[in-house]
Formats: structure tokens, sequence, C-alpha cells
């Protein structure tokens, strides 16, 4: 068993998180540092493989106005796709930002797919009036990933840590000290002391066990500000894909329907042209994944594995030429996965588990309201997009708003030479956590009860929910979180052990699962994609607000938070 | 139930001098990969074992190791691919080995520092103009996700202390190069710092990738044939220059 070395690092600026939102953050706060800042990016992978590199389909961007497409449009698209929970304000700045940050990443050598003529393509993507998803072949994320950390890798003053486990923040009277975690490699623990820091870990994750999430994002650095006091806002609305693919829940990208495929149930029919007579098929994703499975629950899918009934989608309008070149990934997922083809035969899809609408409380910089403390990405919760996330809008959010929270945080460590230290407390606190982490605490296994959480929000808290499933939900939730404190874990190795991290995983995913029951169970209305079935109907004299959940002394308190409103007055969705 | 006897090399370093294989039995599934035996046999048989993963869909590149000594990303490794033969596992043997089928890949984070960054054109007018075709071309070599299986592969990295960066690096190398807007020329560089001139293309490389870049035939010999003109050619070096003059490539 271990002996914990400390090590202690000094920094300015730490961000957690290497996806999209970190990378890009980290390149702004060296370019806005002018060398003059010390900066850290820490994962708990190895940097170039975050969960960024699955995304699919596109980047939301209006680049051709003199063809029909205006800011006005993409945010009236965000806007109304969000059900109104969006904040207007910040979805103005953010469509006017897209294009400079999706053209930024061109310069930067991304490869952007192209037009005959030789200027960026795009695509048509869900809920967006006009086809402006700008991607490279069906692997934007993975191409955005690489593209920023080749950028970031021009810039000397930023230290790279790979496989760091991060288990909590040092935050005293409300401002930020530094960052605690292990070597995985070693099981050295680590005091990253820094004035500063940016959460870019990504959403909840593995919270669902039906998903396109990898098994990296567990949530771990909401979890710890939800420890930490930090208001989380509108959790409750987990975004469930259309097209997982059954039964892994592997992503098939939007794409696919954007490029012409089409859903149908076991009957053959494109049941879509019932539910949204005008965008069919492109729909927004959360009326889509209730259409769907409206099809199963009434009788129409396909008999799936462990219950995972399934319906079709199917390939064949798109064309073998375009899936050949703009779907190349997704047929080889198809083939390799599930042995099926995409250019012979549909393939069985259901809605999955697959991004976090809501996050950290913060602002259009990023800023939590601790000092010192700034988020970005899907960790954060700004919110642009409210109650369901337009497909495209996300890797665009994480660029512009990355580079915000870079920006703003770097300013402000430059404008202030407020300095912060530790105790003698510090390193015992964190030598004591995870001392008391290896230590037998009880019978229950860490993977016993990740599996009960899975099938817990899988049935209670999915696609259709109601006050009795919820109930349910929260009191098993609730028995977890008892059990995840009385847990033994098996191996008591420091060298990679993954028992250790799945035991501090499972605690920040039950945790956060506890959040985003209590958020459904009281907003007693339907928005996005927070659907019950005993309040079918949008509330907008009682929930035209935002959920806020704070954890005080155990307890979580709610509150509400307006919503801000422009010039886009709620008016019933139509599609 | 039907199960699945795999052989997995077990070896801490830090208090085990000598490694070994250790034969384990799981049960089998449907459409079952190597790395789920692992997760199993991390789960329910020995929860000291070691292993290295994320996506599980073949996209992250962290599950690299040789089944049965060949390089392979263990999610994409189908069990029933093997039939009849006995599973052997273990880590990829180009690197330092942390701890049982985890290796320490983190010599490729310097090399890829090293490799002179995409530099654009100055002057370009925006926006840009590319056509697909020149798109395609680099974009193959960036589909790379850095698994390094093609440099565990790799016998002049293997058994000889020669300085050459590996395949990886050149198909790094080449998805800069032929970036249509890109402005400098990385062959000096690849020849004399990344040991080019070490590979003598036996194309194993291109046999372990597992997102199937042509390395060998479209970066290795372009790369090469670069460094070649670059250094030998006169009236290359000629034109070369004169352009280099212009401020253009």
């Amino acid at each position: 068993m271990a002996i914990y070395l400390v090590e202690i690092f000094d920094y300015d600026l730490v961000i957690v998180g290497s996806g999209l939102a970190g990378l890009r953050a980290a390149i702004e706060a060296a370019k806005v540092g002018k060398g003059k800042l010390r900066i850290a990016i820490i994962a708990k992978n190895q940097l170039m493989r975050p969960h960024s590199i699955s995304a699919e389909g596109g980047s939301a961007a209006v680049l051709y106005m003199d063809e029909g497409d205006s800011f006005d449009l993409h945010a009236y698209d965000t806007i109304k796709g969000s059900d109104y929970l969006a904040d207007q304000d910040a979805v103005e700045f953010f469509v006017r930002q897209c294009p400079v940050d999706i053209l930024e990443l061109e310069h930067w050598g991304i490869p952007w797919a192209r037009r005959e003529d030789g200027r960026i393509a795009q695509r048509p993507f869900g809920g967006h009036s006009y086809p402006r998803a700008t991607f490279a072949a069906d692997r934007t994320g993975f191409y955005e990933v690489h593209t920023l950390y080749d950028t970031m890798l021009k810039y000397g003053n930023i230290d790279k840590f790979h496989e760091q486990f991060v288990y909590d923040f040092l935050i005293d009277n409300n401002t930020f000290r530094g960052v605690l975690a292990f070597d995985i490699p070693t099981g050295e623990i680590r005091i990253f002391k820094a004035r500063a820091a940016i959460i870019a870990t990504g959403g909840l994750g593995r919270l669902y066990g039906y998903t396109t999430y990898s098994h990296l994002v567990t949530g771990d650095g909401l979890a710890i500000a939800l420890r930490r006091g930090l208001r989380m806002k509108d959790l409750e609305f987990v975004q469930f894909h259309p097209t997982g693919l059954v039964p892994s829940g592997i992503l098939i990208t939007e794409g696919v329907r954007g490029d012409g495929g089409i859903l149908r149930n076991a009957k053959g029919e494109r049941f879509m042209e019932k539910y949204a007579p005008s965008k069919k098929d492109l729909a927004p994703r959360d009326i889509i994944s209730r259409s769907m499975m409206t099809e199963i629950l009434e009788g129409r899918g396909y008999k799936g594995p462990d219950g995972l009934d399934y319906l079709l989608l199917d390939f064949s309008p798109i064309g073998d030429e375009k899936i050949k070149e703009k779907l190349s990934q997704v047929r080889e997922i198809g083939i390799h996965y599930v042995g099926l083809d995409p250019l012979k035969s549909p393939l069985p899809v259901r809605p999955s588990a697959h991004y976090t609408m809501g996050g950290i409380d913060i602002t259009t910089t990023g800023y939590t309201g601790v000092t010192g403390l700034w988020a970005a990405g899907e960790a954060g919760c700004i919110s642009i997009h409210g109650s369901n996330r337009l497909g495209s809008n996300s890797t665009s959010e994480c660029v512009v708003f990355g580079k915000q929270a870079g920006g703003d945080s770097a300013k402000w460590l430059l404008s202030n030479d407020k300095q912060v230290n530790l105790s003698e407390g510090d390193r015992a606190y964190a030598e004591n956590f995870i001392a008391d982490a290896y230590k037998d605490k009880g019978d229950n296994d860490p993977y016993d009860i990740k599996r009960e959480l899975w099938k817990t929000m899988d049935r209670d808290a999915y696609v259709f929910r109601n006050e009795k499933d919820l109930t349910e939900g929260l009191k098993i939730v609730r028995g977890l979180i008892e059990r995840s404190g009385k847990i033994t874990i098996a191996e008591k190795g420091n060298v990679y052990n993954q028992n250790l991290i799945a035991s501090l995983e499972m605690k920040n995913l039950v945790e956060l699962a506890e959040v985003v029951i209590y958020g459904a169970l009281q907003r007693k209305e339907s928005r996005g994609s927070h659907f019950r079935t005993d309040f079918p109907k949008r509330d907008d004299d009682n929930y035209l607000k935002h959920t806020i959940i704070q954890k005080v002394g155990g307890e979580l308190k709610l509150s509400y938070k307006p919503v801000t409103l422009t010039k886009w007055k709620p008016e019933a969705r139509v599609y | 139930m039907e199960t699945l006897k795999i052989s997995v090399y077990r070896r801490d370093p830090a208090t085990e001098g000598e490694g070994k294989y250790v034969d384990y039995e799981v049960p089998m599934e449907e459409g079952m990969v190597v790395l789920d035996a692992m997760k199993y046999i991390e789960k329910h048989i020995d929860p000291s074992l070691s292993l290295r993963w994320n996506c599980m869909a073949g996209k992250c590149g962290s599950c690299s190791a040789e089944i049965n000594h060949r390089p392979s990303l263990m999610c994409k490794a189908r069990v029933d691919s093997y039939k009849g033969q006995k599973i052997t596992v273990s880590p990829l043997a180009a690197y330092p080995l942390i701890k049982d089928l985890v290796t320490d890949v983190s010599q490729n984070w310097d090399l890829l520092k090293r490799i002179p960054k995409f530099t654009p054109k100055e002057g370009l007018e925006k926006p840009w103009k590319i056509s697909q075709v020149d798109i395609e071309r680099s974009k193959e070599f960036k589909k790379c996700i850095e698994c390094f299986l093609c440099q565990d592969v790799c016998h002049v990295i293997r058994e000889h202390n020669s300085g050459y960066f590996g395949p990886r690096h050149v198909v790094k190398a080449a998805s800069l190069d032929m970036h249509p807007l890109d402005a400098l020329d990385r062959s000096t560089f690849m020849n004399k710092d990344a040991g080019l001139g070490y590979c003598n293309i036996t194309k194993c490389c291109t046999e372990v990738c597992p997102e199937e870049i042509h390395i060998t035939d479209n970066a290795i010999i372009p790369e090469k044939e670069r460094a070649v003109n670059a250094q030998y050619d006169p009236i290359a070096m000629i034109v070369r220059a004169r352009r280099k003059g212009r401020g253009n490539k």
C-alpha cells in the first residue's frame, strides 16, 4: 500500500480537462498571458484522448450570410431548440463568435470539408433552419482536438500533465487556491497550487448505462464543484441522442440524417413524418427521441437484447458514394461492432444518453462566482442550450467559450498579483483523502453500485419521466450514496490502480445522480429534453426559469434563476 | 456457458524482475473483444490487473497491446476472430513497462513537439480556397489516433537505437507537408533529425494501422523522396531556393 509522496507544483493557472474547451482555454490563456503566466493543463487520461474526439457531425457557424443564413436565424434556431430556456443574450454573443472561432481553426490547419469552389462546405443538422454544420468528414471533434493540441504545442509556457486523477479543489472563503490530484502511473499525490483554475471536465457522462459517452466521462469536475458548494444549474436536462447503436450505445452521427438518412419503425414507416411534419428526421433531438420511444412503447419497434428495443436507421437514400466519402467512420462502426454494413443494411438504433445541458452556473466569460475559478464547455452552463441542445452547437460552444474562459482568467491574473498560500493542513488533507479511499469501510463493491446506478437512471430518469419513477429513483440513489461510503476496494497498489479510480468516479456519479433526479422531480412541467408524462405541457408561468441546486451541509438546496429573454418571446414549438 | 481461455502478461516492475504469463478463464459473450475479457478479469478475477482503456470504440487509441505478439487495439480485437488459437495478451514491447499491459509511451510527446508546426503561407486571400481532393490528401494522415501500434511493430525502433522517430511521426510530418497551404519544407528535418533514412520500408507499420492509413506508400515513401530531392537533386534545389526567395513554397 501507498507511501504518499506529495509533490507540490506552483502555477498561475491550472486547466483541468483537455477536451476542446480545455485546449482552447489553454491556448487563449497563453496568448493573452504573453509568456508571463505559468500554465498547466492536466487530464485524467493522456491529453490527446479526451471524449471530445468522439464528436462526429459538425460545428455550427454562420458562414454564408450572402446565401441566406444570419446570426438571428442561428440564434432563433438555438433558442427555439432550447424550448426557450436558453439565455438569449448569451446565445446572441455565441452565434456572432462562432464564425470567428471556426475560421481560426481553419487557419490552424483543420481539414474542413470543401465545396466545389474550394470554400468551406456545411451540412444540415437537426433543428437548424440552414445547413450550417461545418464538418471534417464524420470525425469533426477528433480533427478539432488534434488541431488545437498541435496549436497548443507552439506555446512554451504550458506544462502538460497526463493521467492525473483530480479529486478535490482547495477553496476557502469563496477563493480558489489549488487542485488536488494523484498521478495515475505512480500513485503519487500532487498539489497544484494555483491562483486560478478552469474546470473543463465535461458532462455527467456515465451516469447512464446506455450512453454514447466514453467511460472516461464521470463528471469529476462537476461533482467536486457540487461538494464545494458551487451552484449547479439545470442538471435535470440530459440529452438523449436519437441514434445510439444497439446494444453498445455508440454514437451514430446526426450527420447521417443530415445527409439524407431516415428512421423507420418495424412496419417500415418513416414515422417522423407524423411527429414533425416539416423537419421530419431533422427535428431537434428531444423530439426525435420521444417519437422513437413512443413508437417503441406502442409496439412498433424491434425486440432488442436486455430490453434495448430499437428502430432502424436507413442509409439507402444517401447513396453509396456519399456514405463512403462523408460517413466512412460510421460505416466502419457498423461493420465492426454489429457486423452490418450501412451500404447494404440499416443500423439498429435507440436514444442514448449523450449530453448534459446543465452544469456549473457561469457567466459568458466562464466565471463561476468563486474568486479564481472558471468553467468552460460541457461542465459549464451559461446557458446557450437551455433544456435541449441543437446538434453541432456543442463543439462550437467549447471552442467559443473555452477561448472566453482562457482569455478572461488570463486577464484577471495579469491585472492583480493576489497570491494564494498552502498550509500544513492542506498536505495532510490531501494525504488523508487518499488514505481514506484505500481503507476498508464495508462490504460494498464499487462496480456493483455503479451497475445499480446505471439500471436506475436508464429506467427512472430516461426520455419519459414521472413522479412515481423519479421518487423511486431518488430513494434508490440516496441508498447508493449511503452505500458508496461503505465500500472496500479490492486492489491496494499504487501503480495504475483502476479500482481506486473506479471507486472515486462512482462516488462522483451517485452524488450527481441525486441532483439530476431531484431537479427533475421538482420541475413539474415538460420542456425540451425533460418530459414528464404527468405534466406533459410546458408551463412558462411557473417554470420559465433555471433550476439552481447547491449542496449545503450535505443537503440539496433548491432555488431558481430567471431566464434572460431579449427579442424572442416563448411560443409553441412546432417543427 | 462457453468460456474463453486467455493468457495475460503480468509484471509490476517495482517488485518483480521478471514477468510471467497467467492463464485466465472468462465467460464468452457474443461480439466479445479482448478488452472485454481484460475488464472482466480486472473486475471479477484479479483486481490488480492494470490496463489503459477509455472509449471502447476504436477512436481514442488508449488500449494498444500485443495480441499473440501482433500489435493490436484490444477494443477492436474480437475474440471469435482467433478461433482455434490460444490468445496471449502482452504489453507493447517497444516501450518501458509501467505495469502489466500499461506502457510508458510518453517519449512520443517529445518527438511530436519537435516536428515543425503547421505554418500557412503568408498573404493568403481569405476565405481560404482549398479543393476537397487536397483536403483528403492531408486528412488521411490526420486520421492517426496515436495508438503507437506502428511504432511498436517497427523493427528499427525495437532493435536499433538509431534515433529514427518512427512511422507515426513521419505520418505527422506528411499531414503537415501535404496541407496545400503549408509553407514549410520538413524534409531536411525528417532526414537529419528524425532519422527517416533508417526506415527500410518493410511496410509492417501499414499492416497494423487500425485506421488503415497507407503509412509506407503514402507517407514514408513520399517523405523519403522529398528528402532525397531536397538533398541531392541539384535542379530541385535551385527551383526550391528561388521559390523560397519569392516567399512561396
